[in-house]
């Protein structure tokens, strides 16, 4: 380990051949790019739902056997129905009136599929009050039939209310909102924003979970490609393993890095195309997207996580690396610890129903998981600073031994060559090489 | 002032790959390590550059252990040989130079000069991937030397080249002599041991069975060798009978045999010129080293007992 005091300037050179190696490569191109572009368009994503909602229309024939309707209850019953919609021009239902309509042709232009629905309203002789009967192959739990069973209502009580000589008027603009409280912070918030902050912290815990597997990977097979070339022996002589480590590390980190940045600036550039590209197709505002409420706290506790998070995985993602001979075994070498990775993101969408479990709590503070359950923590809110913090120390920890135990593998296993080399091996290689 | 390995022992396991060398080699020679596959050439060299360490003994370089020497100390052709097969020919050499701390710009004037002188300026800047392996082998040797390392250690350098590239590479082993570098290289070819090295260590199971120079190796064995040709007689059968003489090659243009320890050789010109022979050769030479080689570690053990065995490269 004599390695330390001369871990520079050799390790900013590996790294800086591993950075440019990887991101000329045609597969960081092609994928940074694939991504890129699939970001964008995820972005879109509430854009696509209003065109999707403005453009499906329910068409509905009313046929009305009842006779002495309120004199409005066409244009009532079509505003009740058209009421959500914020665009006027695309109106999701499209009601056409037949008083005293002709059943029989009714029903067969339902069957033709001229209309979607067909609403067919008639008065109880005795009760004198409004009877409805909705013919439909629409789904009938699905929104539209609930929307027209609540205007049906509605235009029942608008009737016996005109019967009773009042008027619906007054009550039709109550509104209902539920707010979600938050526990540990008592902040107040709409469900929207609450669904809204869930699904920002799985968000950024896939973020981790994705660029420790793939950049991890980007570690493990740099080392084995070094290895199986044989130009790991010519390494050997001008460089330290810890120096190969570090430089490895590095290189690959700050590719994965860039391949962030760029994803990142897509998204960000898809969020300010939103408004536009929304204006451009419906001619409207937009609705409003999912991603609003980055705070900056999640997001500089983000920031940390994931750097620390991919350090430390890199580091025992390079020690299994050195352990194969060929590209080819990377992916089998190094499944026990994408099974470990699987563990923690699972824990962690788990953990993000039951945020405020003992089991959350004790494995947010474990370094192979509190990159993503001290994420899934702090971002809804649920956790104190000095946990953060304590969570980090300890991450940090982590990272030191394994960056002494993976520089000791590696030493050893780099000189390794076979069809698959076991741990008692390396293990033993380990105690007597340098 | 010379690199001394001390009673080096390294075992893999139950595998003795060294037991107990100890060699000197002197500054400013040329040093050859011969042994069959597996008799510990490469651990050897890897534990004279700290990429092993032994289990015993030391290794040191101008009286310091090599542990505290300096890694540009040593210019390293491994026997596996590797490139970055995507990166440029003077991108990768300059690098290899810059980990050692050499100038990018100078180190970038010597490839160039390097890649002239051997006859390949148009590879500078292509891939590696795109080379021979010729030419892949050449770029490692410059590799090994372009941070100009006081000793160069190479493993089978001349393996796998041409004649017209090998005889290139001998060029360059004579400059770095020249310049007053240390060369220890191994080989299996006796021919180019014979051409080039001062000193030679014959290594087997770990053990070294034969060093010093080769002049002093070939007179120890006490024995002489006669070459005899003669006009209208390929095979000389005649002289497997006398006495004292013992016929070990039948060539296509001599005959060699062993003269037993003393007996004089001339009595092979005797009997030739008794049977009226028109004779055109006849030589008396020490034993070669590919014969003392053979008698101290037997035939060329074709089993491989390398202790790395390359699943890649075969």
């Amino acid at each position: 380990m004599n390695g330390w005091r001369t871990l520079f300037p050799n390790a900013w050179y590996i790294s800086g051949r591993e950075f440019r190696g990887r991101v000329r490569s045609r597969s960081f191109v092609l994928g940074t790019v694939i991504l890129a572009v699939i970001a964008f368009a995820a972005t879109q994503i509430p854009v696509l739902i209003d065109v999707v909602t403005s453009t499906s229309q329910t068409r509905v024939e009313v046929v009305v056997e009842a006779s002495g309707m309120p004199a409005d209850a066409q244009t009532e019953l079509t505003a009740t129905l058209n009421s959500q919609s914020a665009t006027a021009d695309h109106p999701p239902f499209v009601v056409t009136w037949l008083p005293g309509g002709d059943l029989v042709s009714a029903h067969r232009d339902l069957v033709q599929g001229k209309f979607d629905a067909l609403l067919i309203v008639a008065r109880d002789p005795v009760g004198q009050n409004l009877g409805f009967v909705l013919q439909t192959d629409l789904a009938s739990d699905g929104q539209a039939v609930s929307a027209l069973d609540n205007a049906s209502v509605l235009l029942a009580l608008d009737d016996s209310l005109a019967r009773a000589g009042t008027s619906i008027g007054a009550v039709q603009n109550t509104s209902f909102e539920v707010r979600a409280v938050n526990p540990s912070s008592g902040a107040i918030t709409t469900v929207g924003q609450q669904v809204s902050t869930n699904l920002l912290s799985t968000g950024l815990i896939v973020l981790i979970f994705m660029a420790i597997i793939t950049y991890g990977t980007w570690v493990a097979m740099s080392v084995a490609e070094e290895k199986g070339s044989r130009v790991m022996e010519l390494m050997l002589n001008a460089t330290t393993p810890l120096q190969m480590l570090a430089g490895k590390v590095i290189g690959n980190g700050a590719a994965g890095l860039t391949q962030y940045g760029i994803i990142l600036a897509a998204v960000v550039g898809g969020l300010l195309a939103q408004g536009p590209i929304h204006q451009a197709v419906l001619g409207g505002p937009s609705s409003g997207a999912a991603f609003g409420g980055l705070d900056p706290v999640v997001l500089a506790a983000f920031g940390v996580l994931f750097v620390l998070g991919f350090l430390f995985y890199s580091l025992l993602y390079a020690a299994l690396g050195s352990l194969v001979s060929r590209q080819e075994d990377v992916q089998s070498a190094t499944s026990p610890l994408m099974m470990l990775i699987m563990v923690g993101y699972f824990m962690s969408v788990f953990g993000l129903q039951s945020i405020d479990d003992t089991w959350v709590k004790v494995a947010s503070f474990v370094p192979f998981f509190s990159p993503y359950l001290m994420l899934a923590r702090v971002s809804t809110g649920h956790v104190a600073p000095w946990e953060f913090g304590l969570a980090v120390v300890f991450l940090l920890a982590g990272i030191a031994v394994a960056l002494v135990a993976a520089a000791r593998i590696y030493s050893a296993g780099v000189l390794l060559y076979g069809q698959r080399v076991g741990l008692r091996q390396v293990l033993k290689a380990a105690r007597v090489s340098r | 002032m010379s690199l001394i390995i001390d009673s080096v022992s390294k075992n893999f396991g139950d595998v003795h790959a060294l037991d107990d060398v100890s060699l000197e080699i002197e500054p400013g020679e040329v040093f050859g390590f011969l042994g069959a596959n597996g008799a510990g050439k490469t651990t050897a060299m890897r534990i004279v550059l700290d990429i092993l360490r032994p289990d015993s003994g030391s290794v040191s370089w101008n009286g310091r252990p090599n542990t505290e020497v300096s890694r540009a100390t040593w210019g390293y052709l491994p026997e596996e040989r590797g490139l970055y097969a995507k990166m440029t020919v003077v991108d990768q050499l300059v690098f290899f130079a810059k980990l050692h701390g050499v100038a990018p710009r100078k180190a970038e004037r010597e490839t160039r000069d390097w890649l002239d002188r051997f006859r390949i300026p148009e590879y500078a800047d292509r891939r590696a991937e795109q080379l021979s392996k010729g030419n892949q082998q050449k770029i490692q040797f410059i590799a090994a030397i372009l941070h100009d390392p006081q000793v160069l250690l190479m493993d089978e350098p001349f393996t796998g080249l041409d004649p017209v590239n090998a005889a290139l590479l001998k060029e360059a082993f004579q400059e770095m002599k020249d310049r007053g570098k240390t060369l220890v290289f191994s080989t299996h070819q006796m021919d180019t041991v014979e051409e080039l090295c001062e000193s030679i260590a014959i290594l087997d199971r770990g053990r070294v069975v034969v060093g010093g120079t080769v002049r002093d190796v070939r007179r120890a064995t006490g024995r002489q060798v006669v070459r005899l040709a003669v006009e209208g007689d390929s095979q000389i059968d005649w002289l497997d009978g006398l006495d004292g003489i013992r016929v070990t090659r039948r060539g296509q243009d001599y005959i060699e045999a062993d003269v037993a320890q003393g007996k004089d050789p001339g009595v092979v010109l005797q009997a030739a010129l008794a049977r009226n022979c028109r004779i055109r050769q006849f030589e008396i030479a020490d034993p070669s080293l590919e014969q003392i080689f053979i008698e101290h570690v037997g035939q060329f053990d074709t089993t491989e007992r390398t202790l790395a065995p390359s699943t890649v490269n075969a």
